[in-house]
């Protein structure tokens, strides 16, 4: 393990956040000090002078931590109140899309006709990735959307 | 040096938002601390690490809009620019300032120039 990645190492211990937050911050934290290392190294420092320069201007990992992790608590709370609605508005549209007034339930050609589930679908797959930056949790409800819709039009007694 | 630092504290977040404002572009978190330290003229002394949970807290707050560049496996740099509520929140922020600045200038008996 390098120095520099000890000093990120310091940093991550004073965190406890989900993992792709985690990740993104601790990326952020690694290019902002490889850039200060290289600019160092380009006024003339060696590696370990332009390490522990870096490091002193960056600041206490410690507080830095702390205050990261401060920064990220209850960053979840909205967004996770979302995350959970948006597959369940989903599928309630799914499902209003998937059968006719009359209760039956509508087959593939005249459901994938119905531009309206293609747009259910591509906000199904586009919020997530914009809104949340999660490609698994985008992943996670495209494919939600399309097993239930896989129900909705294979097993219309499923109706709810 | 107390009362600097505290004032520094205290006005990094607007000082942040004003820069965005200004240069009108995103910027990384690098970038705005060295445009920074080239602004105070050596007056302030950030310690560059801070900067980023402020950064993170403003984005939360709607102030700062946040994009990835570059993909996974190169570098990945954020880049931050400013809303349309960070403008608004910018200007109350130096609306008060103003005030606080002429109140404590008038208890002190500083004449300012306005």
């Amino acid at each position: 393990m390098s120095e520099l990645d000890d000093l990120v190492a310091r940093i991550q211990a004073q965190m406890d956040l989900d993992a792709q937050t985690e990740y993104d911050v601790l990326s952020e934290i690694r290019d902002h000090l490889e850039e200060a290392v290289a600019q160092a190294r380009a006024a003339g420092l060696d590696d370990g002078e332009a390490l522990l320069q870096a490091a002193s201007r960056f600041g206490l990992e410690e507080e830095i931590g702390r205050q990261l992790q401060a920064a990220h608590q209850g960053w979840g709370t909205a967004d996770a109140v979302m995350a959970a609605a948006l597959p369940v508005v989903g599928a309630l549209i799914l499902r209003w899309l998937a059968f006719a007034p009359n209760g039956t339930a509508l087959g593939w050609p005249q459901l994938l006709s119905r531009p309206a589930f293609w747009i259910v679908a591509l906000v199904a797959l586009l919020v997530p990735l914009l809104k949340f930056e999660r490609w698994r949790y985008a992943l996670a409800t495209w494919v939600l959307f399309w097993g239930l819709t896989v129900l909705f039009v294979t097993l219309p007694a499923l109706r709810w | 040096m107390a009362l600097r630092e505290q004032m520094r504290k205290g006005t990094t977040n607007v000082m942040i938002l004003n820069l965005l404002a200004d240069l009108d572009r995103p910027m990384y978190g690098y970038e705005i601390i060295q445009e920074l330290e080239a602004r105070s003229q050596g007056y302030f002394q950030f310690k560059e690490g801070l900067i980023y949970p402020r950064l993170h807290e403003m984005e939360r707050q709607g102030w700062l809009q946040a994009a990835w560049q570059g993909t996974e496996g190169s570098r990945r740099r954020k880049f931050y620019t400013i809303t349309a509520s960070g403008r608004r929140r910018l200007d109350r922020e130096i609306q008060g300032w103003q005030a606080f600045a002429k109140n404590v200038n008038r208890m002190l008996g500083v004449e300012t120039a306005s």
